[in-house]
């Protein structure tokens, strides 16, 4: 049988140089159209490496998403979400909450104990937040007093530690949120702990080590003679001073925690 | 373009990330403040999501720069090849982490976002590095003078050592 005209036999490829075989695949099939093996090997290499590299961005993002929900903040704390929600995006610098260029400053005298400060805490500053402080216009900044018991500077010394971290305001609320009976041993660690868990970014043993040491100590003596200052000897929390940004702060007399005690003040101050 | 230029530019922007997070790097472990116009850098960068698995991500942004950097130390598929892959990587856990300051953390930092710009730029140029070496020219590549060559990078059919019947 005479082989077909597009074929070569054995012979006339060992004869004829200018014959050759067809390539031939790994499985020992014939390569149809004559590609050669490289650009296959580089798009085989290719295809692996980038499926090694999506499972190890896909274990990042699974730690990722694993340990932000399984942080030691598993017990519920009363107020933490909307303590979150409420400074969430908003710069914070030691105890001062608000854009560095905000042409106004609130300062907020308070003692962690102070019911009346809680009820401040509570009820009014989020208004005063979402309106003024979020919006730039207003800086506030909290200078803790500890004249009401243990507890008060058990707790003033976790916010100024936090304080160190720019997270005072976070649990400064929370703290006030979960207020307990003066002098009573409220302010645990187990408290401050959780609390502090709740709290993105807070390093919690840092925390711990902070609120004894001697910076904290002398941040606490600062706020007490400030206060002394400006109260003339006579504190009571809640206290507040507004004025510009750069000059000096002026007493702000209010008869409620009513948020229309505030507004009038910052308002006339922001020109408004 | 040639592989030499577009390894040059992946070397140019690969140091541009070691410098955004080496900043981030330095923030983090200094307790530094750092600069930012939009508000949000802080309050990202202090959120749970800014560490993995205990190492922070500004430390997983320098280890994903530098080994951009580290592909671009050597010419051929293989190392364009490494470089698509840490791309594809990055461009996945940079994606995450955007949507992660959109949504979850509310807040969005002017570093992070500079960096996903750099990775995106990153990305395009280790693609088309990996298309030169494999001697496809990219899509925007520039005709350049020379013997006719197919978009395969063969020999037209006809031509001189083309594929006879």
């Amino acid at each position: 049988m005479e082989p077909t005209p597009s074929r070569h036999s054995v012979v006339d490829m060992a004869t004829n140089p200018s014959i050759r075989a067809p390539r031939r695949r790994p499985n020992g099939s014939a390569d149809p159209v004559g590609r050669s093996r490289r650009p296959l090997t580089a798009i085989q290499t290719l295809l692996a490496g980038t499926v090694v590299a999506v499972v190890v961005a896909g274990i990042l993002i699974g730690v990722s998403v694993a340990g932000s929900g399984s942080g030691s903040a598993s017990k519920p704390l009363a107020g933490a979400e909307f303590s979150s929600l409420l400074l969430s995006g908003i710069p914070q610098h030691g105890t001062v909450l608000g854009q560095s260029g905000a042409p106004v400053r609130l300062v907020e005298y308070g003692d962690l104990q102070c019911p009346i400060c809680r009820a401040f805490a509570v009820d009014t500053l989020p208004t005063i937040i979402r309106d003024y402080v979020r919006t730039g216009s207003v800086q506030i900044e909290f200078r803790g007093l500890a004249f009401i018991g243990g507890d008060s500077e058990k707790a003033l010394r976790a916010v100024d530690a936090a304080a160190a971290q720019n997270r005072a305001w976070n649990l400064l609320d929370l703290l006030y949120v979960n207020q307990g009976r003066e002098n009573s041993g409220w302010v645990s660690d187990s408290l401050i702990r959780s609390a502090a868990a709740h709290v993105d970014g807070l390093d919690v043993p840092k925390l711990f080590a902070a609120g004894s040491s001697a910076a904290t100590d002398a941040r606490i003596r600062t706020a007490a003679a400030l206060a002394r200052r400006d109260m003339g000897g006579r504190l009571q929390t809640p206290t507040f001073e507004v004025g510009r940004a750069g000059q000096p702060l002026q007493p702000l007399q209010i008869t409620s925690l009513d948020v229309n005690q505030f507004t009038p003040a910052l308002d006339r101050l922001l020109g408004r | 373009m040639t592989e030499g230029r577009l390894r040059s530019a992946i070397a140019l922007f690969a140091v541009a990330g070691l410098g955004i997070a080496s900043y981030l790097t330095y923030a983090r472990y200094s307790g530094a403040q750092l600069l930012c116009a939009t508000g949000g850098c802080e309050t990202v960068q202090h959120s749970r999501y800014a560490v993995v698995a205990g190492i922070p991500v500004a430390v997983l942004g320098l280890v994903a720069y530098l080994a951009f950097l580290g592909t671009t130390a050597f010419r051929g598929q293989t190392a364009a090849a490494a470089g698509v892959c840490v791309a594809v990587a990055a461009v996945l856990f940079s994606t995450y982490l955007l949507l992660v300051q959109l949504l979850l953390v509310h807040a969005l930092c002017q570093w992070c976002v500079a960096g996903d710009v750099v990775v995106t730029i990153l990305a395009a140029l280790t693609a088309a590095r990996f298309l030169v070496s494999s001697g496809v020219e990219p899509p925007l590549a520039i005709p350049r003078a020379g013997p006719a060559r197919s978009r395969n990078g063969r020999a037209p059919r006809g031509s001189a050592g083309g594929a006879s019947a």
